[in-house]
């Protein structure tokens, strides 16, 4: 796509590069570089996980009583429908992408993205995203309330009558946000499928790689049907149809249909790459392989399809028949196998490694134990008789927080934390790392266990006020999510101070065996001075192998080779 | 190690021109790719319309029987002729015959419009609304959407045909009309089940 | 030699879980309300299945991995790497298909369970004059006196119909039978309840935690539930799918009594003419929106608009305060 000049190569240092302080202004432009566009989604996306945090904060002090005495109750149903949108689609789902894109064509061995132009169009698309989002706190009515999901007839409720209102505007951000998705589902599926370097067959491509490439594909067929499903909702609010309003005729569990089509592998979007970071820090930090590296690589297209069957569990109590109800358990069930066989594989993997607790290894090992666990709780939701008792309770809520903040922001932490000194040039104070990690390892357990007991006893989601016996449990859960917003602050210390005055490093400060590696930190304009050519499999700890045959393995077969030194690749 | 560097930079080489060349080949794939997932939402309106006309029970609104039949399978009969129309213009292209290409290409254009037109005398000669019930809406969401990417199709079309008085335009291949033809076929067969779900099953 | 010590190691070890996954699943009854239904008895019974099970596993997991961080450090200046073990063939086919073989049994248990509840799928409209209750084709895996107390219930009395009403933001419960309408819901022990669920507006959520059941309410349909309460108290109803701004406040009591005394209930219900009853919705809004110029309400944080709730029901049996079960 762009025209590769020759004399590119000779122009190292000379070219303000991302990650150089002085440049931030590259940041603010439409820059069609991955690099500085993946940089761009992740902190965008991180400005937005504080807004999304902070209304959870301020949920989390209503609920410290019973009553709902803070805020008024169509306050606090705005809250938590915010709360989840921004969450999931101004901070997961772009913190995500961003990791991808700054990753994934280094990891293949590819001087950029296959659309570049498309890649920043995706981008600036997210910021309009967001301003759509808190633009509607501001009209008559005010934001969205009908929760993340909007179902209707509540959606349809219009209590001001205005056609410019807090649902319109929600539901074209969320139309946006498909657009940009599915944009860049397509730049990700033909970066993987045609643009891996030469030697790099599917089975020497980072497992990373092959979780966003299940991703993406997910965005590609799971999207469409949300929008479908957006589009009837807004023509029925704005223009008067009947698709979902039942005072009209409409069929209201229909719109649950499209929406959970999407929104469950929806989810599986979000922890494949949480997956794929697991797997790729794990054998750096305890330098051994990937244990079952082709079965984990291949559990990521099981899981895009298999999750894409699944999502009727989200409407086991609706009008939905029994035999729907039977079919869809066996399946959500079945989903849990591919998941599993991650999990087993990355214990096998540190089993008789040589692990170091640096601070990206802790937050892999913590979010696979909270996994885990919320695996394990997903087990208990796929069962039909189960679900109709803590449907639509805090054990749901509490299921998938510790998905969400346990293992998917853990993954992403982890990941940031990892490749920071790629991106960047220099390495995180690690003492701020380990107090962030251990702060948020305590404060999901504090905020999201007690969730569990309190759904069990019979406690509903989304619910501003609550009876006297469910007090217990709440005030523990916002004590945990009071902390969680404090453990933010060691990390946004860490790394504005680091990429300001860190240590600097070399190419490959972890000695890890990638592509990613073999580049400069930060890598320049173009990633690679010659396309790597790969000659063995992701994983060659142990081995003393080279991993491309063309240019020198820095850090790979000189162990001694000091962290501090420049290198050039 | 030099040996295998020398034949490594000769890869490389290689890998760069193919790279180089197929741009056009990534954006081939990409665009079917985006076809694919496109394809998609129609999928979901085509399930909603069928699951709204199995469980409504009244479905047609009061006064209509069914729809006229005639003259959207006339309208049909040219758009699907059109893939055709548009198919001989690519390869017109493709032997570098460009004023053949533009002949074909203007052909197709008539042809689409024809069919956006009939669909607005349609829609304008109908008793019913998109308020009116769930057939209503299905109805105009479905054909609406449909008419929304036809006028796309055409949209592109006037842009290839502006581009290929162009000189050198087509130096680098001929991927965008690749793309306007594939978008074009793709509009057509979404028609076809369209006007089989809506006209043939009544 | 080696071989036998981590053998033995992982035997004890393995005990050790089983007995905590044992001890688990039975703590797992005291995370719930009270069993005020038969069902209820069947869902905890599978519960506390799935408890023992997930511990197992999770502390089958967690077990490996903790003591691989304890005893698998890399040393401080051994900048080696680890063994170039890339998988086990053998191991790999165990971890894959013991959990699906537990996913399966785990879903034909489930479905096992769901039978015998008999609450019966909502999508069956049609108003049945005999229940159907499935016979369990094999042995119970646990004590089979929930289902027998459904079938008796089933077997010895007329089944209770009562049609219940969901509105923003208010239960109206209404007894066909005796046609008096009430905001609590009385309902007979040892017998079986059909519910007829209808919505006024928008979805509900017709949850009673102490019953392990709910059921959402669509509208523009009927929903069919049915039920057998099995202890006398009083229980808490929920609205479980979000509806709009009250919520969290649309909830009414349920009161399981002796069939005598549920009798004469409806017996005094019937005599006295209708009434508003107290609605916790109505109750707030009006204190938001006192047409005396100063709001009474006690939020720190003002909103928007909000539907305005529906006017209190009125209705025979008219409690005049907020529901008051007790925990659970």
């Amino acid at each position: 796509m762009t025209n590769i000049s020759l004399e590119a190569p000779e122009v190292i240092r000379g070219q303000p590069y991302p990650g150089a302080p002085d440049n931030w202004k590259r940041f603010f432009t439409f820059s069609t570089d991955h690099k500085v566009i993946g940089i761009q989604y992740i902190v965008t996306s991180f400005f937005f996980f504080l807004i999304g945090g902070t209304l959870s904060m301020i949920m989390r002090g209503e609920l410290i009583t019973p009553d709902a005495d803070l805020v008024d109750r169509t306050v606090y149903n705005a809250l938590f429908t915010m709360h989840g949108s921004i969450m999931l689609f101004m901070w997961t789902f772009p913190v995500l992408v961003g990791l991808g894109n700054y990753l994934v064509p280094l990891m293949i061995g590819a001087r950029d993205m296959a659309f570049p132009r498309l890649n920043a169009v995706s981008f600036w698309m997210v910021p309009v995203v967001g301003i759509l989002m808190l633009a509607s706190f501001l009209v008559p009515g005010g934001p969205s309330q009908s929760g993340w999901w909007a179902y209707p007839p509540v959606s349809l409720q219009n209590p001001t009558g205005n056609l410019i209102n807090g649902q319109v505007l929600w539901i074209l951000a969320v139309a946006i946000s498909g657009v940009s998705s599915i944009m860049g589902g397509v730049n990700f599926v033909t970066t993987i499928f045609k643009m891996r370097s030469p030697g790099m067959t599917w089975f020497r491509t980072p497992a990373f790689v092959w979780s966003v490439l299940g991703a993406q594909l997910i965005q590609l067929y799971g999207l469409p049907a949300l929008t479908g499903g957006a589009v009837m909702l807004l023509l029925d609010i704005t223009i008067g149809t009947s698709f979902f309003a039942p005072e009209r005729g409409g069929n209201p569990i229909l719109y649950q249909h499209f929406f959970w089509f999407y929104s469950h592998p929806a989810v599986y979007v979000m922890i494949l790459p949480a997956f794929g970071i697991f797997s790729e820090v794990l054998p750096v930090h305890a330098r051994k392989p990937l244990f079952g590296y082709r079965v984990i690589a291949v559990s990521s297209i099981l899981i895009t399809v298999v999750s894409g069957l699944v999502w009727v569990h989200h409407m086991f109590a609706s009008a939905t028949p029994s035999w729907m109800r039977i079919l869809f358990m066996v399946t959500s069930m079945l989903v849990a196998i591919p998941s599993g066989i991650k999990v087993f594989g990355w214990v096998a993997t540190i089993w008789g490694g040589k692990i170091r607790f640096t601070t990206p290894m802790l937050f892999a090992l913590g979010g696979i134990s909270n996994w885990l666990f919320a695996g394990i709780t997903g087990i208990f939701l796929a069962s039909v008789p189960i679900d109709i008792h803590v449907n639509n309770t805090y054990f749901v809520v509490g299921h998938f927080h510790y998905v969400l903040y346990g293992a998917i922001v853990m993954g992403i932490y982890a990941g940031i934390y990892h490749w920071f000194p790629k991106m960047t040039g220099r390495m995180y104070y690690e003492g701020l790392g380990k107090l962030h990690f251990a702060l948020t390892y305590l404060g999901t357990a504090l905020t999201f266990l007690p969730m569990h007991p309190a759904g069990l006893m019979g406690m509903p989601r989304r619910v501003a006020s609550y009876d006297l016996e469910f007090a217990y449990w709440n005030v523990i859960a916002s004590i945990g999510g009071f902390l969680l917003g404090l453990s933010t602050l060691p990390f946004i210390l860490n790394m504005v101070s680091s990429w300001i005055r860190g240590e600097k490093v070399g190419n490959n400060p972890w000695r890890a065996y990638g592509l990613e590696w073999l580049t400069s930190s930060p890598p320049t304009v173009e990633n690679f001075e010659e396309l790597p050519l790969v000659v063995s499999g992701p994983y060659g700890y142990g081995k003393n192998q080279a991993l491309v045959g063309n240019i020198p393995n820095p850090g790979l077969t000189q162990f001694s080779e000091s962290l501090t030194q420049q290198q050039t690749s | 190690m030099t040996a295998e560097r020398a034949i490594a930079q000769d890869v490389e080489a290689n890998v760069r021109q193919h790279q180089e060349h197929d741009a056009a080949g990534n954006s081939k794939f990409g665009f079917i790719v985006f076809l694919l997932s496109e394809s998609v939402i129609f999928l979901s309106f085509f399930t909603g319309y069928i699951v709204y006309k199995t469980t409504t029970l009244d479905w047609y609104p009061p006064g209509v029987t069914g729809l006229e039949t005639r003259d959207p399978f006339i309208n049909t009969l040219v758009l699907v002729s059109s893939s055709f129309v548009i198919y001989v213009a690519e390869r017109y292209l493709h032997d570098k015959k460009v004023w053949g290409f533009r002949l074909f290409l203007l052909i197709t254009m008539a042809m689409g419009s024809y069919f956006l037109f009939g669909q607005a005398v349609e829609w304008r000669s109908l008793p019913f609304s998109y308020q009116s019930g769930l057939f209503g809406g299905t109805f105009f969401l479905l054909t609406g959407f449909h008419g929304l990417h036809v006028l796309t199709g055409l949209l592109l079309q006037t842009l290839i045909l502006g581009r290929s008085f162009i000189p050198g335009n087509y130096d680098n291949g001929y991927f965008g009309v690749e793309a306007t033809s594939l978008f074009w076929h793709f509009v057509d067969v979404i028609w076809i089940v369209l006007y089989t779900l809506i006209y043939v099953w009544q | 030699m080696l071989k036998l010590r981590a053998i033995l190691v992982m035997t004890v070890y393995a005990i050790l879980v089983a007995l905590a996954s044992l001890w688990m699943a039975k703590q797992s009854y005291s995370w719930f309300p009270p069993e005020a239904a038969a069902e209820a008895k069947l869902l905890d019974d599978l519960f506390s299945l799935f408890t023992g099970l997930g511990t197992f596993i999770y502390l089958g997991v967690i077990g490996p991995f903790l003591y691989s961080l304890v005893f698998h450090r890399a040393k401080k200046y051994d900048m080696s790497d680890g063994p170039p073990i890339e998988g086990n063939t053998w191991l790999e086919v165990v971890w894959t298909a013991v959990p699906l073989v537990l996913v399966l049994t785990l879903s034909f248990v489930s479905y096992r369970t769901y039978e015998k509840m008999a609450v019966r799928g909502p999508m069956e409209l049609v108003h049945l004059h005999m229940p159907e209750i499935i016979q369990p084709a094999y042995a119970d895996p646990f004590d089979s006196t929930p289902q027998q107390e459904i079938q008796n219930a089933a077997e010895t009395a007329p089944i209770e119909q009562i049609d219940v009403t969901a509105k923003q933001w208010a239960w109206i419960f209404h007894y066909p039978e005796r046609d008096i309408t009430s905001t609590e819901l009385h309902l007979p022990v040892d017998r079986r309840v059909r519910f007829t669920l209808r919505s006024q507006d928008v979805l509900h959520g017709f949850y009673i935690p102490a019953f392990r059941l709910k059921q959402d309410v669509v509208p523009n349909h009927e929903i069919n539930f049915e039920l057998t309460p099995v202890k006398t108290g009083t229980y808490r109803l929920r609205d479980s799918m979000f509806s709009g701004t009250y919520f969290a406040a649309n909830q009414a009591d349920v009161v399981v009594q002796p069939f005598h005394e549920y009798q004469q209930w409806l017996a005094d219900a019937a005599a006295g003419s209708p009434t508003p009853a107290f609605n916790r919705a109505a109750f707030e809004y009006s204190q938001a929106n006192d047409r005396e110029g100063a709001t009474k309400d006690k939020v720190a944080v003002r909103g928007w608009d909000t539907i305005p709730p529906a006017p209190p029901p009125v209705v025979n049996y008219a409690p005049k305060h907020e529901p008051d079960s007790p925990p659970a």
